[in-house]
């Protein structure tokens, strides 16, 4: 077995470490295993052919879940099952907070549900949502790399951001009262 | 150090606080307003807490372990072939 080029060896140095992200992102916009691994697997060959054109010292994890999107919109999203972006932008979901502080200031309802719910309540939220508060708040990305890797304005990722985690404390939160982790509202009380 | 900001000047600014993304000059008087306001700063606690919990949820999912080692080996094979 030959030993890895100097490229190669950069390559995997760079790009080995983000692994685990790779399949997070993947998992959560195919919500399926077996197409998420394929995906992961896709990308990281699509990367390593591509890599000359990685700037060394840059954001490597920015610029692989990059790849990984498009791969997922060129080659693994079923258009027919996307809901209407411009819809989309017309949801206004109510602040959560405002209608529990009394109850639960701090949200520490969140705490108590398990991860598999907390991930099934994010796998349901609209993909243009939802891919979004993945990149943001569960990878850790920048409005402007998330505009990048979108090509969309940072506005507008702003603004899903926004929605999405709206969306995703009411759903979370109509699980909790519906599982009695935390009482539910009384009906009088504004 | 700039004007002191109101309770709603807050509420917009909450989300790019927390994403860490207000230039030093605006983070700095949303810090201040978040001292001397005590229901502006249990929300921003409230949905810090929520997106912290995202962050912890996200970590505690790992890339399995024979997709690591496939793509090992295929890029093994990528490699060799120059």
């Amino acid at each position: 077995m030959a030993e890895p080029s100097t490229a190669g060896r950069q390559f995997n140095a760079e790009a080995l470490p983000h692994l685990d992200a790779l399949y997070r992102t993947a998992l959560r916009l195919t919500g399926d295993p077996s197409q998420a691994e394929d995906l992961v697997q896709d990308t990281m060959l699509k990367a390593y052919r591509a890599w000359r054109q990685y700037q060394p010292g840059t954001n490597a994890k920015g610029w692989l879940l990059t790849i990984l999107r498009n791969t997922f919109i060129n080659d693994y999203r079923r258009r027919k099952l996307e809901p209407i972006a411009t819809d989309l932008e017309l949801v206004e979901p109510h602040a959560l907070y405002r209608a529990i502080e009394d109850v639960d200031p701090e949200g520490a309802f969140f705490a108590k549900i398990v991860d598999e719910k907390v991930l099934e309540a994010i796998d349901a939220l609209p993909p243009d949502f939802r891919e979004v508060l993945v990149l943001s708040d569960m990878e850790g990305m920048s409005y402007g790399e998330i505009a990048e890797a979108l090509e969309i304005p940072v506005g507008t990722v702003k603004s899903r951001l926004f929605r999405a985690r709206r969306l995703l404390q009411s759903s979370l939160y109509a699980y909790a009262v519906e599982t009695g982790i935390i009482p539910p509202r009384e009906d009088h009380d504004g | 150090m700039g004007e002191p900001i109101n309770c709603r000047e807050a509420a917009e600014r909450l989300q790019d606080f927390l994403k860490q993304e207000l230039t030093p000059e605006l983070e700095a008087e949303m810090q201040a307003h978040l001292e001397r306001c005590r229901p502006c700063f249990d929300e921003a606690r409230f949905e810090a807490n929520f997106v912290l919990m995202l962050e912890v949820r996200a970590r505690r999912v790992e890339c399995p372990a024979a997709l690591r080692a496939r793509i090992a080996r295929l890029l093994q094979s990528e490699m060799e072939r120059g």
